[in-house]
């Protein structure tokens, strides 16, 4: 357990190192962040709707967005040094491979959709101080569920002629529940509702995250065979 | 069952289940009452509910034998599956294009967030990412497994996405008429669906195994044209 535990952590530490020194999709999912912000102010009339009345959706969806930037270019370092083969002769799992991946971009999500909030905050005047904790939890564990089964069909739409077009195809039907369930707790956070009401939706995130990581870490070894 | 047994068996369910779909349609038509509050368009029901049930019979089944699939690594199930799979995506596809016809006369609108019609589309899309990944791909092996994966993952993720839509309907209640169905199905009316339901289902399993005897000679000829060119 201790040496599997190991295994992930050190996949884990090279790809946040990498990630680190290069910043590359780090900065390129900020500044994507930052500018659908901008376009979203033109786009819509804030005159007419509050922040708080759209913003759980439109969170949501930028972070599925930004996601997909982040997410989709998983295996690509790897590949174009054919690095990854490298990993999967090495005697460590499949599943750890996976896990570690799919944690790897979770630090990098979880980031960039904090700054959304954060972003929405300073652009919208969007008031979360009230909810924070929850709101982070919930987007977290959204944020979860994406990553494992981003990280699962990256694999899938990287082997493909298509690469990352296919990606959303691929995904998007699968996060529905993540994106009803997350934007009805944050809307409902967002509304200074009580924490009670919010409790199914967060119990349904928790599931759904728990359902892709477990899905992940089966289904990985038989996409990466080869 | 050796391949030709299964094409003639399959050709035999088609023609029944051809047959049988077109007394159906008489029976639809000319010989069950009218529905009072509907009128004439809630006959449409007797085609978009039977296909519904047949695309998630289809989509179930391609679900299962992906898995199996993957488990045993045996060709002949890989072929059921993307046969199976074809088909829950012609009936998916009938009951999301007679869905909103109907919708627009009952509902006085196309499309409604109504959870069984959400929950359809997004498996259609889902089935549709399975065939991309499987023509896409350009190592067939590859291909067949990761589009397995695609179909086990769309299999389980279904009990989420269906209580979420549901859920996201409570939360949201539409001010439209819902369906007047229940129980208290006047007899014809039974009658004519159950006969809809086994019109169906005969034709779907026809064409399964037409689809999946047309796999098989697909992969026999691959191989005579491999061994030829050797």
């Amino acid at each position: 357990m201790r040496n599997y535990l190991r295994q992930i952590g050190t996949i884990l530490w090279k790809d946040l190192l990498v990630e680190f020194r290069t910043r590359e999709r780090l900065i390129t999912m900020g500044a994507f962040v930052v500018l659908v912000a901008i376009l979203f102010n033109y786009a819509i009339d804030w005159v007419r709707v509050s922040p708080e009345d759209i913003a759980s959706g439109l969170v949501w969806m930028t972070i599925m967005f930004a996601g997909l930037l982040g997410v989709g270019r998983t295996f690509h370092l790897e590949a174009e040094d054919g690095a990854f083969q490298g990993i999967l002769l090495s005697p460590v799992p499949k599943d750890a491979i996976f896990l570690a991946k799919a944690l790897a971009n979770f630090v990098f999500l979880y980031i960039v959709a904090l700054l959304v909030v954060a972003v929405f905050m300073f652009f919208f005047g969007l008031e979360v101080s009230r909810n924070f904790g929850m709101l982070a939890i919930v987007i977290g564990l959204g944020v979860l569920a994406f990553v494992a089964l981003g990280t699962l069909f990256t694999a899938v739409s990287t082997g493909t002629r298509m690469g990352d077009t296919l990606l959303p195809v691929l995904i998007f039907p699968l996060l529905a529940p993540v994106v009803i369930y997350g934007t009805g707790a944050t809307s409902q956070f967002l509304a200074g509702r009580p924490l009670t009401e919010a409790e199914g939706s967060i119990k349904m995130l928790a599931a759904i995250a728990l359902m892709a990581f477990f899905l992940g870490s089966l289904l990985f070894r038989f996409v990466v065979e080869d | 069952m050796s391949s030709k047994k299964i094409l003639l068996a399959g050709t035999v369910l088609a023609m029944i289940g051809l047959v049988w779909l077109g007394a159906v349609y008489w029976m639809s038509f000319f010989w069950v009452s009218t529905e009072v509050t509907q009128g004439i368009a809630q006959r449409i029901m007797y085609v978009h509910v039977p296909a519904a049930w047949t695309s998630f019979l289809a989509f179930g089944l391609a679900a299962l034998f992906s898995a199996v699939y993957l488990w045993l690594r045996d060709e002949r199930l890989d072929r059921a599956a993307v046969s199976a799979a074809e088909g829950g995506m012609v009936f998916a596809t009938i009951m999301l294009t007679t869905g909103p016809l109907w919708g627009k006369i009952a509902w006085g609108t196309y499309w409604t967030w109504e959870p069984r019609l959400t929950l359809t589309l997004l498996l259609w899309f889902i089935f549709l990412g399975y065939f991309l990944v499987r023509s896409s791909t350009e190592n067939p092996e590859r291909g067949k497994r990761h589009a397995a994966v695609v179909a086990i993952v769309g299999a389980l993720d279904i009990p989420f996405i269906h209580l979420s839509v549901i859920w996201f309907r409570s939360l949201h209640p539409e001010p439209v008429v819902i369906k007047a169905e229940g129980p208290t199905l006047p007899g014809d009316m039974l009658t004519t669906l159950l006969m809809s339901f086994g019109a169906f289902t005969v034709l779907f399993l026809g064409l399964f195994l037409l689809r999946y005897s047309l796999e098989n000679l697909r992969s026999e000829l691959d191989t005579r044209s491999r061994h030829a060119s050797v």
